[in-house]
């Protein structure tokens, strides 16, 4: 809905987002006014006027990712006519092209994005999001609040850690003969590039001075490996003399001078018990010709081509310190020039506080450890007693939110049940550990069956195998349908319990339809347990009937909640609620 | 701690103390008493520096009116600044217990490129040009042309120092070099002078070997220490070497090309001063009639290295006449150089001896043993006269002068060897003349003659009587300390044979048999699979470890081992080598886990602790025997058998045995830490070979790991480190104590001290 900030025209535009199909805009800084065209899919469209660049820039950002959005809404339903309306359906006011969402709050492009992208990954997620979402039984941002770790975790992981170097990836880059010619492949890929400019600088260097000006990025590459091919020949002489001939080639036969600077600086921050260094300055036996020259224990350097002699030693040192740095670029691989641009910009930064740091090294190096009381660090020691007790207190920790429907978890899907054991075992060794040195293997095997004792029941009902033995059991429809509505209800009932205590209307609205879809599936249930043969009804029973618990515990949660509520403010109007 | 040694009262920074610390001490203080020189091998581990620095400082507070001053030697900077910091400790818990009594100065003294706070000095590359543009800055010449004309640059630093004058001390206080240079910025003085000066003063001197030994810089910076001082060379093991390579001279095509271009420049001054200032050179002469006795009265900042030959050895006499004059100089030493020329170009090795050497000198270039011996004061004199500050430029003809006076002073212990060309590299002609002195005990001699107690320690001293023979001097006391372990917190191990049963060495035959170098490869990396954090690899030699590194990583098993640990290498660049140490400590701090490969006799193998978690593990590939067919070795070797009845076999062995010794010790540095040791070569199970390890290795050899394969090998490192991972009681809980409180040191036998030695 876009209203013209023209107070004079009263014309309203209404339009459906999947209606229109595409959307063109003006360029900054051309002599167009800022214009935004949407094209509809019956022909036809709107152009929009805007104020300035900036306004055009939210609002085409905005209905971009409004028609992503709705596309992609569009595919999960898979045909499905149904009108398109609910979340995704966004209202925009134009009023000065602020963007609204039904909920008065404003997502970023960047976390729906994310939350895009978790549908597509996840279809189960899709699915309960098409369900109730689309279902007008929960709202977007109710939907997504309880999911909010997800986003978050995701952001913070991406952020936080990165994937490493490999310790052994100078070693990758290796080049591939079709054995009858002479000819040498090398498989380049951006990784190994992103890899050659982080352990390189000088390269990386000639890379930004001279791609794409100079040579392309081929020519490049190739006269990169052959100057690595002179270096792995030994043969200095010809390092050097292939060097005067041609001046490119020369840099990457040349002592990389970014290292040796970079070097020099470093040396300074070194911690003093190993700064080599300063005994160079010290030792006067590093007068030339002073001391012993030949007794076999120095070795022999050949001083005049020393420039083009890059050992392997060398590099595999760098290659240790490129790898303790750690990625420090996070772009996509794609293309070498804003890999090497990106890296470029995150060479340069500082730190002051080495120098104090280093100093605190060396006095805490030169304590002895054992001849003085131990450094009190500010730890309580842990003790448990009862062993039992902490993990109940745990176990009803991690499964708080999902206290309803942890029964049914037990059953069918086990992932929560799971963790929660390997949890508790975790801790059991853990605590174990700390009161007795040898964890007790038949201890653990106590602990372990009396946690599980609920899934042990079950395995020796059943004979030989677990859970899923059940569920394979059935079939395939069946057991789809039961997974379904039980993560169904798991999430509606996530909904329900969160909700309470009621202290708003909204909540209260909330709840109502929640129970109303959770009633919706209870008989959906019933007809399961019918369906299926009889052979099979009595583990049927066995899988619905803690849903039907579940489900039954929260209905009378409700009735005795609205009974007090309409008990004890029945004089309120209807409004409150 | 606080605690009684017969009549001292010792002071002890910490509140527990090592038995062997204890019996240490004790005989460090029979030494002490005596006033005569000690040899004491102390495990490394066990805290003999601060033993060491706890009972002369309270021997000095318990004799008040007989005060020592403590010379303390290391052989690298950062032991000297290592040392300073436990000094450091150690002079706050004394203030603290004793009060203002107990202050002392000590300082640590070092080269200007390592004191210097002038940033336009500094900004100079090397040592050599460091000083050479602090004397461009602080000659006395300069400066005082400065005083005229207010353009020329000067050093403030120095400018206000001299200013301070007699006012310019440092306040009492343990001062590292960082500190003397933190305290020098905020003053304005220059911190290298302000310590040179205040070592005179000081009661503790910390600096490296070559400020007593090497007579060039012994004769200006240890000149005025007092007789009543305790000189102690820490890390001893290889004294022997550092003084003869002190006395060690050696010429290349280089270096008389540079002397050359040298002498040319110094005609063209002696020319230009002629013509502008006559007086000068006049002057000169008649200081050189009178004697030479100058070096005394020169400005402080005018110092240079001094005569290369030994204070006793300089003859009390005037210049001979052939030299006084300039030019008469020069001529004197381009007919030396081309003398020197004329042997280098020879096709066959030649050895000879000093006394030879000078007569043929004397016969083919007309110059006598006399004008040898006074050529380097000679220059000197020549070079102040000429106002040189370049000095890092006349460095070749300094060389060549060094030589003269050496070959013309010693008829004895030395030998000149001409060599065309290197052996390994026979294809590439590198003539070099080398005047090699084979007899250590030249260097060592006047600090064993005039200082009252000389103490030489280290971790590996063994076969501990073989010291006095080399070094020539009688110790009052000599004692080999076991250490007295709480539990067994080192395992070395002899591995024999790799994983295919076949014996592993570096024996000159089997070392580039593709079956060894994958043995070796095998064991390092089965054994990165199983030990955590850092492991230590020491090779034989850089070329060793070049080819073996290169084999693997053609073979592919570099790939293997690095998928378990960073690997990270000692290379012939210093700097580089820190920085790949840094980068090491860096990855075994955060658990990523590294490998560092180093070389036996090399810089690491000398002075790098990885103690705790920076050293789980250290594997000696090989017997670090040198290089035999070196002719400057065969003429040693000849001249201990000669001189010193060590046959040749016994010194090589004990030579290769006490660097492997040095380089497994590096991984233990206190009780609580733990690490295993495994000497990868069959010879190390033969008895003439093992013995000769210190006792505190072989202790902990059981037979059982005497030949060893590495799955064996593996197996027991498993073992062992899963022994160390448990909890332990510190003080030794039942039978022998290892950890010793005041009260037990109090009620402390006799008995106990006995124990602790062999």
């Amino acid at each position: 809905m876009f209203k013209p900030n023209d107070p004079t025209s009263a014309s309203k535009i209404d339009v459906e987002f999947r209606l229109i199909k595409g959307y063109k805009n003006t360029k900054e800084g051309s002599n167009n006014p800022p214009l935004l065209n949407l094209s509809l899919e019956q022909g036809g469209s709107y152009i929009f006027e805007f104020e300035n660049f900036l306004d055009l820039q939210v609002c085409r950002e905005f209905v971009g990712n409004a028609l992503t959005k709705s596309g992609d809404a569009a595919k999960a339903k898979s045909g499905d006519t149904a009108k398109a309306k609910s979340g995704e359906a966004v209202k925009a006011t134009s009023d000065r092209s602020t963007v609204t969402y039904p909920d008065e709050q404003l997502i970023s492009s960047a976390e729906m994005e994310l939350r895009i992208k978790l549908l597509r990954e996840n279809s189960e997620l899709q699915n309960l999001h098409k369900k109730f979402v689309l279902g007008n039984i929960l709202t977007e941002s109710e939907f997504w609040a309880t999911r909010k770790k997800l986003l978050d975790g995701d952001i913070g992981t991406k952020s936080k850690q990165r994937v490493g170097f490999k310790s052994s990836m100078i070693l990758d880059i290796k080049p591939m003969t079709d054995g009858r010619t002479n000819k040498v492949t090398f498989n380049l890929t951006p990784e190994i590039k992103y890899q050659i400019f982080a352990l390189k600088p000088a390269v990386h260097r000639a890379f930004l001075n001279h791609v794409p000006n100079k040579m392309t990025e081929k020519d490049f590459w190739t006269k990169y490996f052959r100057a690595e091919y002179l270096h792995s020949t030994k043969n200095a002489v010809a390092a050097a003399a292939e060097a005067a001939e041609d001046e490119e080639l020369a840099i990457f036969l040349k002592d990389d001078d970014i290292l040796a600077n970079a070097a020099r600086q470093k040396i300074r921050r070194v911690d003093p018990t190993l700064d080599m260094e300063a005994d160079q300055g010290d030792d006067y036996m590093h007068l030339p010709d002073h001391g012993i020259f030949r007794d076999g224990s120095k070795e022999i350097t050949d001083s005049q081509h020393e420039q083009f002699k890059r050992t392997f030693l060398q590099d595999l040192n760098r290659q240790g310190e490129v790898v303790l740095e750690g990625r420090t670029i996070d772009v996509e691989l794609e293309d070498p020039r804003t890999v090497a641009e990106a890296l470029a910009q995150s060479r340069q930064e500082s730190d002051e506080n080495a120098k104090q740091e280093r100093l605190d090294r060396i006095s805490r190096m030169t304590e002895m450890e054992d001849l003085q009381a131990p450094h009190d660090h500010p730890l309580a020691p842990l003790c448990i007693k009862d062993p039992r007790d902490y993990f109940d207190s745990q176990q009803l920790k991690t499964s708080d939110d999902t206290r309803a429907g942890s029964e049914q978890l037990r059953c069918s899907l086990s992932s929560e049940e799971a963790y929660g054991s390997l949890r508790g075992s975790i801790s059991e060794i853990k605590a174990m550990g700390l009161s007795d040195p040898v964890v007790r293997p038949e201890v653990a095997v106590m602990v372990l069956n009396g946690l599980t004792q609920n899934i042990s029941s079950t395995k020796f009902q059943l004979g030989k195998n677990a859970q899923e033995g059940i569920l394979n059991s059935l079939p395939n429809t069946t057991k789809e349908e039961l997974l379904h509505h039980w993560i169904s209800i798991q999430e509606l009932l996530r909904h329900f319990w969160s909700s309470y205590p009621i202290t708003t209307s909204y909540l209260y609205a909330k709840v109502s339809r929640v129970k109303d879809a959770m009633s919706k599936i209870y008989p959906q249930l019933e007809e399961i347990k019918e369906s299926v043969p009889s052979d099979l009804r009595q583990q049927v029973f066995l899988l619905v009937r803690p849903m039907h618990q579940a489900l039954d515990a929260a209905f009378q949660h409700y009735e005795a909640d609205l009974q007090k509520r309409s008990a004890k403010g029945g004089d309120k109007p209807n409004g409150y609620v | 701690m606080k605690f009684q040694i017969e009549d001292v009262t010792v002071y002890f920074p910490y509140d527990h103390i090592y038995p062997e610390q204890y019996a240490y001490m004790v005989e460090l203080k029979r030494a002490l008493d005596a006033r005569g020189h000690c040899l004491l091998e102390m495990p490394t581990g066990t805290g003999k520096t601060i033993a060491l620095l706890s009972l002369i400082t309270s021997y000095t507070l318990s004799k008040p009116n007989n005060p020592v001053k403590l010379i303390y030697c290391t052989r690298t900077v950062h032991e000297m600044e290592k040392t300073l910091a436990e000094l450091k400790l150690l002079h706050a818990y004394q203030t603290t217990h004793i009060g203002d009594r107990a202050r002392i100065l000590a300082v640590g003294l070092s080269s200007r490129k390592n004191l210097c706070v002038n940033s336009r000095v500094l900004a100079a590359e090397n040592r050599d040009s460091v000083d050479a543009s602090c004397r461009r800055l602080t000659a006395s010449w300069v400066r005082a042309a400065a005083a005229a004309n207010p353009n020329l640059p000067t050093c403030e630093f120095f400018e206000e120092y001299e200013k301070a004058g007699s006012n310019a001390v440092l306040p009492p206080g343990v001062y590292t070099l960082q500190d003397l240079r933190a305290y020098g910025k905020e003053k304005g003085w220059c911190p290298y002078f302000l310590a040179r000066h205040m070592v005179q003063f000081a009661n503790v001197v910390v600096y490296s070997y070559q400020y007593l030994l090497d007579p060039k810089v012994a004769g200006y910076i240890s000149k005025e220490m007092q007789k009543e001082s305790v000189v102690v060379f820490d890390e001893a093991h290889n004294i022997d070497n550092v003084c003869i390579e002190a006395l060690s001279v050696s010429v290349r095509r280089q270096t008389l090309e540079g002397a050359r271009r040298n002498l040319n420049k110094m005609r063209q001054e002696i020319e230009k001063f002629k013509a502008t200032d006559a007086g000068r050179l006049r002057a000169e002469y008649n200081r050189l009639v009178e004697g030479l006795a100058q070096r005394g009265n020169l400005p402080f900042t005018d110092n240079w290295l001094s005569n290369p030959a030994l204070p006793d050895d300089i003859l009390k006499e005037a210049v001979p006449g052939n030299i006084r004059r300039a030019e008469h100089f020069l001529h004197v030493l381009r007919r030396l150089v081309q003398y020197l020329e004329g042997r280098l170009e020879t096709d066959n090795v030649e050895k000879e001896g000093p006394v030879g050497f000078v007569a043929s000198i004397n016969t083919h270039a007309g110059i006598d043993q006399k004008t040898l011996k006074f050529c380097y004061d000679r220059l000197h004199s020549l070079m102040l006269t000429l106002e040189i500050t370049d000095t890092d430029e006349f460095l070749h003809i300094q060389t060549i002068c060094d030589f003269a006076t050496l070959v013309g002073t010693y008829t004895r212990g030395f030998s000149i060897i001409i060599e065309p060309f290197d052996e390994r590299m026979p294809h590439i002609p590198d003539p070099v003349l080398q005047l090699s002195c084979h007899d250590a005990s030249l260097a060592i001699k006047p600090v064993f003659d005039r200082f009252q107690s000389v103490v030489i320690t280290s971790g590996t001293l063994s076969p501990i009587d073989l010291y006095p023979r080399l070094l020539n001097f009688h110790p009052v006391v000599s004692r080999s300390f076991t250490m007295s372990l709480t539990r067994d917190c080192i395992c070395p191990m002899v591995l024999t044979r790799g994983s295919d049963q076949l014996p592993v060495s570096t024996k000159f035959d089997m070392r580039s048999d593709l079956g060894v170098v994958r043995n070796y490869g095998r064991l390092l990396l089965e054994m990165a699979s199983v030990v955590p954090d850092g492991i230590v690899c020491f090779f034989v030699s850089y070329s060793y470890m070049d080819g073996i590194v290169n084999s693997w990583n053609e073979n592919g098993i570099l790939k293997e081992i690095m998928q378990h640990k960073l690997v990270f290498i000692e290379t012939q660049d210093v700097v580089e080598t820190t920085l790949a140490l840094d980068n090491y400590r860096k990855a075994c701090d955060c658990g990523r886990g590294a490998i560092f490969f180093s070389v036996a006799r090399g810089k690491v193998a000398e002075g790098i602790d990885f103690d705790r978690h920076y050293g789980r593990l250290v594997i000696m590939f090989g017997v670090p025997f040198q290089y035999t067919l070196s002719k400057i070795l065969l003429a040693r070797l000849e001249y201990l058998r000669d001189t010193f009845q060590i046959k040749e076999g016994d010194f090589l062995t004990f030579d290769a045995l006490r660097q492997a010794a040095q380089c497994v010790g590096r991984v233990i540095r206190s009780k609580a830490d733990y690490g295993m040791m495994i000497f990868a070569d069959k010879r190390y199970s033969r008895h003439d070979k093992r013995s000769k390890l210190p006792g505190w290795i072989l202790s902990h050899l059981r037979d059982a790991h005497l030949n060893l394969s590495t799955d064996m090998a593996l197996h027991i490192a498993r073992e062992f480190l899963r022994k160390m991972a448990q909890p332990y009681d510190k003080a030794g809980g039942s039978g022998r104590k290892t950890l010793l409180s005041q009260e037990d040191v109090e009620k402390m036998s006799d008995g106990i001290l006995n124990e602790m030695q062999y």
